[in-house]
């Protein structure tokens, strides 16, 4: 079930219902819990077998963390646990493929069995979430869950299930253990939440998309203009899908009472890379961060091991994004540009003297053209694709005027916000009338047949 | 403290989480004053289109090909005949005029013929007895106290498959106008939240309106375009609402009209498997058309076929035959004015159902000289 669905809509509305109706009972876990593995078995049931059994593996093992006393070796269970299934789930057949490549590679004749593994979504992200929590209990900074309901509801929990945000047990659980609070306002803002996630979703993320696949479908029937403008509109349709979903999750939550982490914070008025990592995709770069950068030392041991940190860190969260080379490239660019404007962006020349304007506008650019990687089919589509923008032309390009306006205003709006006169585009009317158009334009414009959202198929 | 401030320690258990990276937030008031606007605007947007819009029905009224799914285009047009108190000749494609121009239609020649540009034509192609059913009562509304012909095809009858009875799937026309739910359909095959949405859509007034405006101004079958996205891609530069006027007038010649079948002279003949009329939907549909016709104040005027009997094998034309039989007599029983014209010779028809240019005269010219409404005819 998608969110913007005719079916999420009648099951969120029956959910809902009882939803109000359990809360203040002992069967408010129980019945999101219902609720959420439905929800993930309309996608595909056997699903349910996985998430199943990565909540049991992960819940006896912290039991076991805390009683055994052997508290490295359950967490070393636990996370090869997870890790083994993400890996299989997701890596085994780039493996295989990658191996058999090699092995015909140096003139071997074995081969493996190259099996087509489907991928079951949302596993990158509770895994993630389920490492979070065991790794955190390990570490003393959040309460074993002894409820094994709560502990599931927690793994499952639907509006966050299938792609973030990452939440964490720290600010998760605590909500699930005390009875659900509902205001009126907290109605008025999942409403909220949900409608702008609703329109960046349907109105610009799946209005962008038409261009961007026409041209990245074929990239080599295309100029320099049109691929440059294709890379910018999917770097703008990644945005708004991803933060489209994620205002959306965050919505559904908050109208069940919770505060759900927020997960992008107008990562394209960044200006520098450091400021981009803390804007973009928040739950997965602060992940890596607690969970791997810092653990390996972070910056803290001379600037050669901080640049080893970075590296790991940026190519296996370009790795998590895929099993394709392009995404391990996506993440190696980042590395290297991270690496290489650390020292800038901490100067006092750099924060002071360049206007921040250009400041942004070189972080986007940048950014852009990494999104490149990221979105070709493959390696040869992208030298391809990269080829051809340094190679000019400016025909064919066919780029709507429309979306350029509806990306202007956007990005001005962010702009302002972020502003001195921001205001101006908070007072009641300016919202009020900020509403009735998204509403007005979904209703007209939107065609039914949505695309699916992109990080589904991380 | 501003947004683009947020620090590790505002994400933390216990911390404020930041509502979002924007201001777009209402509050239970706001969202109610939200709400209102957004009523009253699309209230007004409907009615402000329907005033600026102007369309030229155009000769013999006949509905543009590719809005045929236009229902609520069809309303106006249905609000503008009656208005002009004209007489509507309502059916499928044979009424439309599948193999002819404007003004080679029945009810062109039925007006030619008569002296008088009474006759309207409401045909719509591929507009089944069921799907007229759901458009007389979803859409027609506005049809009472006139005068109205009603066509029958044949060819709806000729097979469980075009009587909707089949168990396999049918991709038939106007799907949006036959019951979603009861009672069931077997070659509809809808899932249960798309007809949910046509239920929604029958009701809420401004969703036709929409469908009208997508259809009208985003559609494009010759490049496959659907939407409002997928024009904006194919006209980049062009401003899709500029002179909304014209577009209805430049499609109103824009209809499509099929070259007719190689041969005048049917080259084989068919056992067509014609269903049993007891149990058949379109048959049904078709007395609850009629119904809800008389239910309005309307004046009906039944025409069945004539249906192209020289493709028939013998059996198979002896059982249609039994079929008109029980037709005319359930209409002398209900006192419905009726004509069931014999078949036209064969040169006259382009296919099994469809006559051609000189078949439609001649046959306005059959039920002309029969008579309308108050004297009753036919075989």
């Amino acid at each position: 079930m998608l969110f913007q669905s005719w079916s999420f809509l009648v099951f969120f509305i029956v959910f809902y219902a009882g939803y109000l109706a359990f809360k203040r009972t002992r069967l408010n876990n129980l019945w999101i819990l219902a609720g959420s593995y439905f929800f993930y078995g309309c996608w595909q049931p056997w699903f349910l077998i996985l998430i199943a059994y990565s909540t049991c593996i992960d819940y006896f093992a912290v039991a076991a963390m805390e009683r055994s006393g052997r508290k490295k070796t359950w967490l070393f269970v636990s996370v090869v646990n997870s890790l083994a299934l993400l890996g299989f789930f997701k890596y085994g057949g780039f493996v295989v493929e990658n191996l058999n490549q090699v092995l015909s590679s140096v003139g071997m004749s074995i081969r493996f069995a190259e099996a087509d593994i489907f991928l079951p979504v949302g596993l990158s992200f509770y895994i993630f979430k389920s490492i979070g929590y065991v790794v955190d209990c390990y570490r003393g900074e959040v309460e074993r869950e002894r409820n094994f309901i709560r502990h599931a509801v927690f793994v499952s929990f639907f509006p966050i299930l299938l792609a973030g945000p990452i939440e964490r047990a720290k600010n998760l659980l605590p909500q699930l253990r005390r009875p659900a609070r509902i205001s009126v306002q907290d109605a008025a803002d999942g409403l909220s939440l949900f409608v702008v996630g609703l329109f960046k979703k349907l109105a610009l993320a799946d209005m962008l998309a038409v261009y961007v696949d026409k041209i990245y479908g074929q990239p080599g029937e295309y100029q320099s203009a049109a691929l440059v403008l294709a890379t910018f509109a999917f770097g703008w349709q990644l945005y708004f899908d991803f933060s489209g979903y994620s205002d959306m999750a965050r919505g559904l939550g908050r109208m069940m009472g919770f505060r759900i982490m927020l997960n992008f914070n107008n990562p394209y008025l960044a200006d520098g890379l450091g400021d981009f990592w803390r804007r973009w995709h928040i739950s997965l770069s602060s992940w890596f961060r607690d969970y791997l950068y810092i653990p390996l030392g972070g910056n803290r041991r001379g600037r050669f091991n901080t640049y080893r940190n970075v590296f790991i860190t940026m190519l296996l969260m370009g790795l998590w994004h895929g099993a394709a080379w392009t995404f391990v490239i996506w993440g190696g660019i980042h590395a290297l540009a991270r690496c290489l404007t650390r020292g800038l962006e901490s100067s006092l020349f750099y924060k002071e003297k360049v206007p921040r304007l250009l400041k942004q506008i070189s972080v986007f650019v940048f950014v852009t053209f990494a999104w490149i990687f990221f979105r070709a089919e493959s390696l040869s589509d992208a030298s391809v694709i990269i080829s051809r923008i340094f190679s000019g032309g400016l025909t064919g390009v066919g780029f709507p005027l429309f979306f350029i306006v509806m990306i202007f205003a956007v990005w001005m709006y962010q702009f302002v916000y972020e502003s001195r006169f921001r205001r101006y585009i908070n007072f009641s009317s300016v919202r009020i009338c900020g509403f009735v158009f998204m509403i007005l334009y979904l209703i007209i414009f939107v065609s039914s047949s949505g695309q699916s959202f992109i990080y589904f198929e991380f | 403290m501003p947004v683009n401030n947020i620090t590790r320690d505002e994400n933390k258990a216990g911390g404020a989480i930041v509502f979002s990276s924007n201001g777009m937030r209402l509050n239970f008031r706001e969202w109610l004053i939200a709400l209102g606007v957004l009523v009253v605007l699309i209230y007004i947007l409907v009615f402000v289109w329907g005033k600026v819009e102007k369309f030229e029905a155009g000769e013999d009224y006949r509905f543009v090909y590719k809005l045929s799914e236009d229902y609520w285009l069809f309303e106006r047009y249905c609000e503008l005949v009656c208005a002009e108190g004209k007489s509507l000749v309502i059916g499928d494609s044979v009424v439309w005029g599948q193999y002819v121009e404007k003004g080679e239609t029945l009810s062109h020649y039925l007006n030619e013929l008569s002296g008088e540009e009474r006759f309207v034509n409401l045909g719509l192609d591929g507009l089944h007895p069921v799907a007229m059913f759901g458009l007389l009562k979803y859409y027609g509304g506005d049809i009472s106290g006139r005068d109205v012909l009603v066509h029958l095809n044949p060819l709806w009858l000729s097979s469980d498959k075009y009587d909707l009875r089949s168990e396999k799937e049918f991709s038939f026309n106007h799907p949006r106008l036959v019951p979603q739910f009861f009672p069931a359909i077997a070659s509809y095959r809808a899932g249960l939240f798309s007809r949910i949405g046509v239920i929604i859509e029958r009701n809420l007034f401004f969703l036709g309106w929409v469908k009208h405006v997508n259809l009208l101004c985003f559609a494009d079958d010759e490049r496959g375009v659907t939407d409002f996205c997928g024009w904006l891609v194919e006209h980049p530069y062009e401003n899709p609402f500029s002179d909304i006027g014209s577009k209805l007038r430049s499609w109103s010649g824009d209809s499509p009209v099929r070259e007719r079948e190689a041969g005048t002279k049917a080259e084989r003949r068919y056992d067509l498997p014609w269903v049993y009329l007891e149990r058949s939907l379109q048959w049904h549909y078709f007395k609850r058309v009629i119904e809800l016709l008389r239910q309005r104040g309307n004046r009906v005027f039944v025409v069945v076929g004539p249906f192209n009997e020289h493709i028939l094998e013998p059996e198979s034309l002896a059982e249609y035959n039994e079929i008109k039989r029980i037709i005319g007599g359930w209409l002398v029983e209900n006192k419905v004015d009726f004509y069931i014209p014999s078949a036209l010779a064969e040169e006259y028809y382009a296919d099994a159902s469809h006559p051609d240019v000189e078949g439609y005269a001649l046959l306005a010219g059959q039920i002309l000289e029969n008579g309308l409404w108050g004297q009753p005819g036919g075989n």
